[in-house]
């Protein structure tokens, strides 16, 4: 008897659960109606406040390394110089000149500006940080002005000098970028440098850094010295939340109020949760303008992977569907993307041959390149070698994901075994560094590095270096790019860049996915929200609730 | 023979029964029982709802919700059963030659599954995660250098109990071999102590292995594991709550199957239980809760 | 009875000593080089043979196995576990305040884990086999089959978005510990009053309880001798489960972003930072021996029989 009715129970029970499950889903369309008095009251009470979903602490803030949050860096630090999209504008330098020769820039500074701590901005403290930067200029590689700053001089209170060797054009671009030529005071310097640790992030910037609970929080107050006015936010935050439907759940709960695509590219709620929450009327969604292009790169310089071949890079080109990516998975929010660079990017108009999604492209590619398929194989062969390529993606970022397991799957069809391997973006950064990979999943730095930034990154080991030096041309690609970096001639550098691009390009290292977007959900009440040159920032001292 | 009778007689020990075999061979026969290939991509069938093709309908990559249901038994019920088995038969052979020989040999052992057991399970398959990479071949690895102590800890103190008994030391004084007293008189004795452990540990084993994979640190795409279904569903747990909806009632069911076979087996297979008393019955199902101190997802 | 608990803690050492061994073993088994690890760490951007062959030097990597694994274990006394490979900050900065994060989580689990276990046996033992017990037994059953992540999932849709009354995630307020500590409450104490409940119940049929109503005791002093004899089975059991939840909160703690020890493991293994992988590991295995120590004491104290028997 006993067993008879446990059993009944039991079974009762589970279709209890069940249907406690089947409620979830039935309720979620309009379960939003019970609890927006709640919410009301919520986001009112938050109104002052705007607090940022962010998957990874904000970390080191050291603005002179890089484990920091850049959109965090980006409010606390100033640059002297800002890229716009008018171009190069002035921020803590008012005015400058360059002398004739290209090689000294004199910078007037702005003199009403303080450090967070209260030390006072002038020559003497941008000395001692471009100097604390130059003193660990192996770090800074990638930045090719790294190389070419010889002096720093300090000519009066206000005004400094900056001393290259040679002409290098994006001397300004590189001085406007979030890290590593910006400010810090000097008091927080230890003994005199920064590479080993710092003692405060006071900053010159909109806001200040107030507290730091590590992989909880971190809060940030209106800068109320700022010189710019104080910024109408009085207090941002940053909370670390995984990605996913946590953070849907904060969203809408009210407990953050505001999501963007992270400086990795990773958006932390799927299109479709943003749909609802737009639908709901509390919510805003705004996309910036295409910022960058989402890709796939391809580690030319491993002699025994098969990425290292142009055919296997150009067949993986060809097995794209990018416009089921576009339309599918983004809903049309990111355009497919053909090259390295989308024609608005500079010097990027240029005429490239286009790699159609077209599976019999791919195999005949495959096929001239010895990489054949044997009856009763399922994976093509060459001298013996299987064609196995690992493809690395950013465990936080769902999209990468659904990409890469849509490729592996095309891929298969083409006797192409894709192995994924998800891992934080940090561990995908140090693989690009050091060559250990065969193919993954990168994005351009955004309408502020392209192409400048992103080609002299080509040579640096930091961060292109194994993609780039296994190709034919390496050689001349690496003279072209030295060569574009210290033309003087607007025509030179568009015919260099052009070679330049054309040379990747048929290469195919660079897989173009998407061009990618900066995505913001914000409360319907915030307003001025817009967008910097690059995905790395926001303008934040912009915005204010209305 | 007839301690199995009197558990086909429990109506509720049978369904459990059923749901756990027919599960296994879903598992093992998936090739021919899935409707469609578990990996296939149909991007024009994103988050598709159930048609006749596709009955649970699609996943975020328009493929099959039950055919990658079905594969997924095979790492999240099949590969987990392999690792047991080995770990019982290695903890079973340890636990034997502990108990029966005892002495030196006896002491020795049980220091080396001390220091087995004193790494707590999560932590010492993280590190082994940690240090090898993620993969599900790692933590059913894990799985094995874990388990086996602990299987081998119970089944020596249940050899030991019987490798005192009258007619054990009887039949040693009669000259008979070792391997044959234990063949004859000590492995029937302690067969239900080892299938009652093992069954509990299942169960157990099955949640911490979707837990791992919820995580993201077990199966790799494209393959299908339960748990990797639920982290996929969850990404869209609000907008398409029916995709959370298969995986988690499969494993409910499945984990749910495990816990009653296991209470059902220990009442039924327990000799000192004979007849089912209510008093003793209780006593049975005491040592069951007893083991399942196990660890929990 | 000091006697024990001195040979008992002396017992701990090797075991102490054999589990570092084992760790550090561990690490030596990773296919990576460390002394090429160190140098990406630091980003450096060219790397050269020289320099790893440098480095290799620094890490003292050419002495031998056994002095490696001293110099190490002597670093490891003093806290100091080498630098994290992602932050570059000392491990011991990370992981000292998510240990202690984790530690409140699992003591508040474990306070409510007994509570309700204690709760829940003994009133399903009082009434056994009516529908009271029986709806207890078969949701804890239910509940006990569901991964953890999906009732918590549950939960938080439920307090936390529906009802509004809960934070979703974090650990900032009084509530963020809430549905954390109810989870792991569920999980467990669905697998642990049952043991509570099967003492009571075997206890129940003792002579004395039989023997008690015969001579006409008051049922409430019955009752509490039962309490006291049933309460002395499940403690052994309830001091072994403290160091398992510890050891299980990872789960948990990713879903909630509970900025332990748990999540930081996770995230460790994602992005290979070797260091705090391996501390974490002997971290958490040297406080799972010092707290089975503990529990064993404890159990000797309440159970004098133990005594005899394990050493």
């Amino acid at each position: 008897m006993f067993k008879k009715r446990n059993l009944r129970l039991t079974l009762v029970l589970v279709l209890a659960a069940i249907a406690t499950l089947a409620g979830c889903s039935s309720n979620s369309g309009n379960g939003n109606s019970s609890t927006s008095n709640a919410n009301e009251k919520k986001t009112a009470s938050l109104a002052q406040e705007l607090i940022y979903a962010t998957a990874k602490d904000i970390n080191d803030m050291n603005p002179h390394l890089y484990p920091g949050s850049m959109p965090a860096q980006g409010i606390v630090y100033e640059s002297l110089v800002e890229n716009t999209a008018n171009g190069i504008k002035p921020l803590l330098a008012e005015s400058w000149e360059i002398s004739e020769d290209g090689t000294t820039y004199t910078f007037h500074l702005r003199k009403n500006v303080t450090f967070h701590d209260g030390a006072p901005f002038n020559a003497e403290a941008v000395k001692k940080n471009i100097d604390a930067v130059q003193n660990n200029a192996a770090m800074h590689a990638w930045i090719k002005l790294s190389s070419k700053l010889v002096e720093t001089k300090v000519i009066d209170e206000y005004t400094v000098q900056l001393v290259l060797s040679e002409p290098y054009y994006p001397t300004l671009l590189e001085l406007s970028m979030t890290r590593p030529y910006v400010f810090l005071s000097p008091n927080d310097f230890i003994n005199g440098q920064t590479k080993d640790g710092v003692n405060g992030y006071n900053g010159t910037g909109p806001y200040r850094l107030t507290e730091h609970k590590t992989d909880q929080y971190a809060t940030f107050e209106a800068n109320e010295h700022y010189w710019n006015g104080v910024p109408r936010i009085p207090k941002i935050k940053a909370k670390v939340l995984p990605a996913g439907e946590t953070t849907f759940l904060a969203l809408k709960k009210g407990e953050v109020n505001f999501v963007f695509t992270d400086d990795r590219g990773t958006d932390s709620i799927d299109v479709e949760a943003m749909k609802t929450l737009a639908e709901s009327g509390k919510f805003q969604i705004v996309r910036s303008a295409p910022m960058n292009t989402k890709m796939i790169v391809a580690n030319s310089s491993r002699k025994d992977s098969p990425a290292a071949e142009k055919a296997v890079r150009e067949a993986i080109w060809h097995s794209i569907d990018r416009e089921a990516i576009s339309k599918e998975l983004f809903n049309g929010t990111e355009s497919p993307a053909e090259a390295l660079f989308s024609s608005n990017v500079n010097y990027a108009n240029i005429d490239l041959k286009k790699r159609a999604y077209d599976l019999e492209t791919a195999k005949k590619l495959l096929d001239e390149a010895d990489w054949t398929l044997q009856p009763g194989d399922e994976i093509r062969k060459k001298n013996g070698h299987a064609l196995i390529m690992g493809l690395y993606y950013d465990v936080n970022s769902s999209s990468q994901k659904s990409e890469a397991e849509l490729l592996q799957n095309t891929l298969k069809k083409i006797g192409v075994q894709l192995e994924l391997i998800g891992e934080e973006s940090t561990s995908i950064a140090n693989r690009r560094s050091t060559g250990d990979y065969d193919l993954l999943f990168n994005q351009t730095w955004g309408l502020a590095y392209d192409p400048q930034s992103t080609i002299a990154s080509f040579t640096s080991e930091a961060a292109y270096y194994h993609t780039t030096s296994g190709i034919a041309k390496s050689d001349e690609l690496y003279k072209k790019i030295d060569e574009v970096m210290a033309s003087t001639d607007e025509a030179t550098r568009k015919s260099l860049y052009k070679d330049i691009l054309t040379i990747v390009h048929d290469e195919a290292v660079f897989i173009p996915i998407t061009n990618g977007r900066v995505t913001i959900v914000a409360p319907t009440a915030l307003k001025e929200i817009s967008f910097k040159q690059t995905q790395f920032e926001l303008p934040f001292e912009q915005m204010y609730f209305e | 023979m007839k301690r199995i009778g009197s558990l086909l007689q429990d109506r509720l020990a049978l369904l459990s029964l059923f749901i756990i075999t027919s599960t296994l061979l879903a598992g093992i026969f998936a090739p021919w029982i899935a409707p469609n290939d578990p990996e296939e991509v149909h991007m024009e069938l994103r988050f598709a709802s159930a048609s006749w093709e596709y009955l649970l309908g699609n996943d975020h990559l328009g493929r099959c919700v039950l055919s990658r249901l079905i594969y997924g038994i095979r790492p999240s019920v099949l590969g987990v059963l392999a690792v047991l088995a080995i770990s019982v038969g290695i903890g079973t052979a340890i636990g034997f030659i502990a108990g029966y020989f005892k002495g030196k040999l006896d002491a020795l052992l049980m220091r080396i599954c001390d220091i087995m057991l004193s790494f707590p399970g999560y932590v010492m398959t993280l590190g082994i995660i940690g240090i090898l990479g993620v993969g599900l071949q790692h933590i059913l690895l894990a799985f094995v250098l874990m388990k086996w102590s602990w299987f081998a800890r119970i089944i020596r103190t249940s050899v030991m109990q019987y490798a005192d008994a009258e007619y054990v030391k009887f039949s040693k004084t009669l000259g008979i071999g070792s391997l044959r007293i234990i063949w004859k008189h000590i492995v029937p004795v302690t067969v239900p102590v080892i299938a009652v452990t093992s069954s509990s540990a299942f169960s157990s084993m099955v949640l911490q292995l979707s837990g791992y994979s919820f995580l993201g640190l077990g199966v790799q795409a494209p393959h299908a594991e339960w748990g990797m279904m639920l982290n996929e569903a969850r990404e869209v747990m609000f907008s398409r709550p029916e995709l959370l909806l298969a995986p988690g009632i499969t494993t409910i069911l499945f984990v749910s199957a495990v816990h009653f076979f296991t209470d059902a087996l220990q009442v039924a297979l327990d000799p000192k239980l004979g007849s089912s008393g209510r008093k003793k019955q209780r006593k049975g199902r005491f040592q069951t809760a007893n083991l399942q101190g196990s660890e929990v997802a | 009875m000091s006697g024990y608990i001195f040979r008992r803690s002396l017992l701990a050492i090797p075991l102490l000593l054999v589990i570092s061994f084992l760790t550090f073993v561990l690490n030596a088994l990773s296919p990576m080089d460390p002394a090429e690890l160190v140098l990406h760490a630091q980003g450096v951007p060219r790397i050269t043979d020289e320099l790893i062959t440098a480095t290799r030097t620094a890490l003292g990597m050419d002495q031998p196995f056994l002095i490696r694994y001293l110099d190490w274990l002597f670093s490891c006394l003093q806290l100091d576990f080498g630098n994290s490979y992602v932050t570059g900050k000392p491990v011991w900065s990370m992981l000292g305040p998510a240990f202690l994060n984790t530690l409140e989580l699992t003591i508040l689990s474990v306070v409510a884990v007994i509570a309700a276990s204690i709760g829940l046996g003994i009133v399903c033992a009082l009434t056994e086999g009516r529908w009271l017990d029986k709806s207890i037994r078969g949701a804890a059953f239910v509940l006990t089959s569901m991964p953890s992540y999906l009732l918590a999932a549950l939960l938080v849709w439920y307090f936390s978005v529906k009802l509004d009354w809960l934070p979703t995630t974090g650990k900032e307020t009084v509530q963020s510990y809430i549905l954390p500590v109810s989870v792991i409450t569920i999980s467990y104490a669905g697998h642990y009053f049952r043991i509570v409940r099967s003492a009571m119940l075997m206890n129940l049929n003792e002579d004395y309880v039989l023997f008690g109503r015969a001579c006409g005791l008051p049922e409430s002093r019955i009752t509490i001798r039962l309490l006291r004899n049933s309460l002395q089975v499940a403690v052994s059991v309830f001091c072994m489960a403290i160091p398992i939840i510890l050891g299980s909160t990872v789960v948990i703690e990713n879903l909630f972003a509970w900025p332990g020890l748990g999540m930081l493991s996770v995230k460790s293994i994602l992005s290979r930072d070797f260091p705090i992988i391996q501390a974490y590991v002997l971290v958490l295995a040297a406080a799972f021996v010092v707290v089975n120590t503990f529990s064993d004491i404890i159990n000797a104290l309440i159970n004098p029989k133990l005594r005899e028997n394990d050493l």
